[in-house]
């Protein structure tokens, strides 16, 4: 079987085809080491970072920048998202700060922003 | 009068990425330092790119758009640099110094600098200025309105959306919006070729099956009060709509993802030169314009497609500003081959001991297998392979110049078949 | 009639038998069908060029398509119900608001009505602007007569409701084949018409316009020619009025009229039933039927759509001085408009336009590309520094033309307690001071012949409204003083036009409510510039919100249903919107 697909590791956007034979997976096009570990990822479970904004308390400061700490599969982005509609921020949180772990599959979700800080 | 006047070395207008690295970077130098943003908060658009991506040329790490100026917010604290947020420069007079007319809460204040650092960023096109026709409803928004009513305001401006132009910002904003629950109907792009970067279609739209359009524009809006639909149009290959092949789409937002426009508007008033191609300041090797003292970087030099870059570029600058001393500057062009859009800087200003510059420049199309050639005249300085190259993607290569370098000089870049 | 037989003759010759004209009270009738618009345009004004009586109704229908329905706001309340103020003016365009501030000089209640959330949203806000001279009006028209009496009024009407205004001229240019003293002949006549005007050579026409085009040889220029912001007097006429004791009811549509014996004695609206004494017709392109509805219709409007482009500020350079336009051989014949020209606006950006279309379409505003280019291709005849790319915005609007192409303005003919300020379209902008005073003597005239009482002046009437700051053209120390008493004024919202959120809430905070985005453009340009609001305008919303105690999804970019934004984010996610990943 073979499959086209951009790796989205780094901008370069490398265009990959992958050729996945039983076990063996031979990927081309890619033009560093990490195009390969993308493409095996995508063949078998493929992952995403998530960014979004999360309801917070603070009127001047309504929606706060958060991303997955690390990647998380696909398929759990969507509930991730309805997931996440139900957090409310109460507190101040600096960026790096832990706003919510997803129950799922566990990864944190990390302010990216200081704007609580900065808005206080 | 004078002696009433807060003075500095450098004044920078404009605190999003281009602006924060001058001044840090010419705070680093010992000057003085002032960094003027109008809006409350500094960051400039980053504030509002909460999607990731951004550092991994400068830090290595995908860093999500706050997170960038964070890095950088972070290190002001421990600097002099002065800050005065909320501040908008109203006109740039030049004297022996340069006086920079502040508008702010706490009043009007003319401050004067030695040099100015412009890193003013750029704005979007409109609908009218891409001759869409029709109503005027509400639900019409820039990518950059759209994105700062999300993400900043946090709410949602569309539920049924057509996103036209499939810039790096359209791609971003069709997947925020059905990370949110709106329904993106489809990308549109009048192009022939997508205008955003391979890794943001395979991200914001393959993975959520939004559908990309090429040779198509929207050119009508329906609705009196909110937007009910839109048409759409084929294109022929000058991006003219053909008649006849118009259709109806309802939806109820339209987000235009169509260009951005260095913002020159200060530079202008100063006698800045612009360069037609990239509608922003002709620079040298450090950011220097035309007007002696005045620096650019960033957007407004020239629309780049990663921050990383815009960072650099501020350094540069900023370096160079604490650095400038009156006197008279000697420099020779840059000049492209026909199929290149543009090379930033446009000139080379020379000295005794020239070192390295850092040269940016974009394709005008699609071209495979090329190679370019940096030469000044007959002197080749350096070459390299290019197995692909487009437009949306700028290059960036660093070229050794020769020690010394007659004013009479030209730098060359050519793209040519390779092989 | 002899002649009614004369013109049913041409009509039949013309309109091939499908249009007949006959004599209905004191006025023509034209009846009939037709699926072509601009055949039953062109058979009104056949009527009216042999027309023995005195007006023109064109009641030839249609039949080529379906004129859409008049926009009626879907409020529906009983807040004006029972209301009887002895003036009800119908219409919030310039000409409504001149009248209605015109009547509270005398102790009178006036109540304005307008169907739309805003004043000047029809012709009042889309026009260029002008303030002619009064070129190519018949000296015995109302047109003239009323244009002559404003053009001189705008320097102290404008003093008085502090709207900026500049009389920077009109050249009318010529190309170089033109002979220069040709040009003297044509002054003379412009003096037998009242108006003052100056012959330039070449050589002073390129000293005092460098960016015109260079193959013109000579123009006439006229002193009296000046610019205006025409919503900005709109508005502030309005605001005079509401100060003086008048009432405004916005989103108020009139509906009906009980008339019974040559007196409208009711008057439905969306909001209820009145009960004025006297009704001022100032309803614009809906004026024809108001006066149908009043059984006083003796005059059509039928509408002609007009398009302006408006160049970036940067690029003002094309024209130093007002207004410019180009008289070349055969220009405007048979086309019912002056032609436009490159005016100079009061704010400083070149306008282009407009053209000319008849349509049956009274508010449809929508703007198309072959409009603007067929305007840029007839203005780069005078400058050729234009082009599309200068170019940040463009709007359509809509004029309400008569056959006769004269003002009508005058006490109702067949019903006693209406007053015409009817067909007003350019130079109404340069005429509306005077219309202004001119109707309202009629209104109270009316008055008097009904109830016998003439009203007594209003001893509380200011003539002076005060505007709002403009903080980017203020002298320093004054901007400062304004910015120490209130700090809001030193923070820069609309960048393009360096408009402070000090001039926008204020803006919010007028006698005359404006809590939309546009409301905002309107009266203090934030988002008129560039960028067209790209920038300011979520901020312009975040401060109508945070000013009127709003959420920002209620916010409205115009009238109702305008709302800019849906819920709060992360609403619709939970309702399980959104694609699959």
């Amino acid at each position: 079987m073979i499959r086209e697909m951009i790796c989205i590791t780094c901008p370069t956007g490398c265009k990959l085809t992958v050729d996945l034979n039983g076990e063996t997976l031979k990927v081309s096009g890619n033009a560093c080491k990490r195009g390969e570990a993308f493409a095996l990822a995508e063949m078998t479970c493929p992952t995403r970072s998530l960014t979004t904004t999360l309801r917070t308390v603070f009127p001047e400061a309504p929606a706060l920048p958060v991303r997955t700490k690390s990647e998380i599969p696909k398929a759990s982005v969507m509930p991730a998202m309805r997931y996440l509609a139900s957090i409310v921020v109460q507190e101040r949180l600096r960026c790096g700060d832990v706003a919510a772990v997803l129950p799922d599959c566990g990864v944190e979700m990390i302010a990216s922003s200081d704007l609580l800080i900065e808005s206080e | 009068m004078r002696e009433n006047c807060r003075t500095f070395d450098v004044a920078v207008v404009g605190a999003g990425p281009a602006g924060l690295a001058a001044a840090l970077a010419a705070e680093r130098q010992g000057s003085r330092v002032l960094l003027i943003e109008r809006e409350a908060r500094l960051g400039g658009i980053l504030k509002q790119c909460v999607h990731d991506g951004f550092g991994l040329v400068r830090f290595g790490e995908k860093l999500a758009g706050p997170e960038y100026a964070h890095r950088f917010l972070s290190r002001l604290s421990g600097t002099s640099i002065q800050i005065a947020a909320l501040t908008f420069v109203s006109a740039i007079k030049k004297t022996d110094l340069f006086g920079l007319e502040l508008v702010s809460a706490h009043g009007l204040e003319t401050v004067l600098s030695k040099t100015i650092v412009l890193a003013t960023g750029c704005r979007e096109r409109t609908a009218q200025q891409v001759a869409i026709h029709g109503t005027r409803p509400a639900g019409v928004f820039t990518a950059g309105s759209a994105q700062y009513y999300t993400n900043i305001l946090g709410k949602l401006p569309a539920k049924r959306c057509v996103i036209l132009g499939s810039g790096d910002i359209g791609l971003i904003m069709a997947r925020r919006l059905t990370l949110e629950g709106a329904k993106v109907l489809g990308v549109y792009e009048a192009k022939s070729v997508p205008s955003g970067l391979p890794r943001n279609l395979a991200q914001c739209l393959h993975d959520f099956d939004i559908p990309l359009y090429l040779s198509k524009t929207v050119t009508r809006c329906f609705g009196d009060a909110r937007l009910t639909a839109v048409e759409i149009a084929d294109v022929d290959e000058n991006m003219r709509p053909i008649d006849g092949t118009q259709q109806i789409l309802d939806c109820d937002t339209l987000v235009l993802s169509v260009g951005l426009i260095p913002e020159n508007e200060l530079a202008e008033t100063l006698g800045v030169a612009l360069d037609s191609a990239t509608k922003g300041a002709v620079t040298d090797q450090d950011g220097h314009t035309s007007v002696d003292g005045v620096f650019a970087c960033g957007n407004c030099v020239h629309v780049n497609d990663l921050v990383d870059y815009v960072s650099e570029s501020g350094e540069t600058a900023g370096a160079a500003a604490a650095r400038y001393a009156v006197g008279t500057r000697k420099s020779i062009p840059v000049r492209t081959s026909d199929n290149l859009l543009y090379c930033v800087p446009q000139k080379i200003s020379i000295t005794k001991n020239n070192g390295e510059v850092v040269l940016y420049f974009r394709v005008k199309r699609e071209l495979q297998n090329r190679r370019l050639t940096v030469r000044l005249e007959e002197r080749t300085l350096l070459q390299k392979n290019y197995k692909q190259m487009r437009p949306p993607e700028m290059e960036r290569i660093a070229v050794k110049l020769p020690e010394t370098i007659g004013e009479n000089e030209t730098l060359y870049l050519q793209l040519e078949v390779n092989g | 009639m002899a002649s009614i037989q004369k013109i049913n003759r041409l009509l039949a010759s013309e309109f091939m038998g499908c249009v007949e004209a006959r004599q209905e009270r004191a006025h023509l009738l034209l009846t009939g069908a037709c699926a072509d618009w601009r055949e039953i345009v062109r058979a009104g004004y056949l009527a009216a060029k042999h027309n023995p009586l005195a007006g023109v109704v064109n009641k030839i229908e249609w039949t080529g398509g379906e004129i859409p329905k008049t926009r009626i706001p879907e409020t529906r309340d009983n807040s004006l119900d029972g209301l009887a103020p002895d003036v009800m003016v119908i219409g919030g365009g310039v000409v409504g608001c001149a009248i209605a501030r015109e009547l509270t000089r005398k102790k009178l209640s006036v109540l304005l009505v307008d169907k739309e959330a805003d004043v000047a949203l029809h012709a009042s806000s889309r026009n260029d602007g002008m303030i002619h001279p009064g070129l190519d009006i018949k000296k015995s028209s109302q047109k003239y007569h009323y244009n002559r009496l404003g053009n001189a009024m705008f320097e102290k009407i404008c003093g008085e409701l502090q709207v900026p205004f500049k009389r920077g001229g009109q050249y009318l240019c010529f190309p170089k084949k033109i002979p220069v003293p040709a040009l003297y002949a044509t002054k003379l006549y412009w003096a037998y018409m009242g108006i003052p005007s100056r012959v330039l050579g070449k050589k002073r026409l390129f000293q005092e316009e460098p960016g015109l085009r260079r193959d013109l040889g000579s123009a006439l220029f006229f002193s009296t020619a000046g610019s205006v912001c025409p919503y900005g007097l709109t508005i502030a006429y309005a605001e005079n009025a509401i100060q003086n004791g008048a009432r405004f009811a916005l989103q108020t549509a009139v509906l009906g009229m009980d008339v019974t014996d040559g007196t409208i004695t009711a008057v439905r609206t969306n909001r209820g039933t009145l009960y004025p004494k006297v009704i001022v017709n100032a309803a614009g392109v809906f004026s024809g039927d108001i006066a149908a509805m009043a059984d006083d219709q003796f005059f059509s409007i039928h509408p002609r759509r007009g398009t302006n482009s408006i160049c970036d500020k940067k690029y003002s350079d094309a024209i130093a001085r007002q207004h410019a336009s180009t008289l070349f051989t055969g220009h405007s014949k048979g086309a019912h408009t002056k032609g436009g020209g490159v005016i100079r606006t009061v704010h400083g950006n070149l306008l282009l336009g407009p053209d000319a279309a008849e349509s049956p379409e009274k508010e449809n505003f929508a703007t198309a590309q072959a409009s603007i280019q067929t305007v840029l291709a007839k203005q780069v005849k005078t400058s050729d520094k234009l082009h599309q790319g200068r170019i940040i915005t463009y709007f359509t609007g809509i004029r309400a033309s008569t056959y006769e192409e004269d003002f009508v303005v005058c006490r109702g003919r067949y019903t006693k307690n209406i007053v015409h300020a009817a067909g007003i379209q350019s130079p109404g902008l340069t005429a509306a001071p005077a219309l202004g005073v001119a109707v309202a003597q009629m209104a109270v005239a009316a008055l008097f012949d009904i109830t016998g009482i003439a009203p007594r002046e209003n001893p509380k009437f200011n003539p002076v409204r005060e505007a709002i700051p403009n903080t980017a053209e203020m002298p320093s120390d004054e901007r400062a003083a304004l910015i120490a008493k209130n700090p809001n004024f030193g923070v820069i919202v609309c960048r393009c036009e360096e408009i402070s959120k000090g001039e926008i809430i204020a803006a919010l905070q007028r006698p005359l409510p404006c809590a939309s985005i546009d409301g905002v453009k309107r009266r203090v340009r934030a988002g008129m510039g560039r960028c067209q609001g790209g920038f300011c305008g979520p901020q312009v919303a975040k401060i109508i919100a945070d000013e009127k105690g709003i959420p920002l999804e209620a916010v409205l970019k115009s009238g109702e249903g305008s709302e800019l934004l849906f819920a709060p984010l992360k609403t619709r996610a939970e309702e399980g919107g959104g694609g699959d990943a």
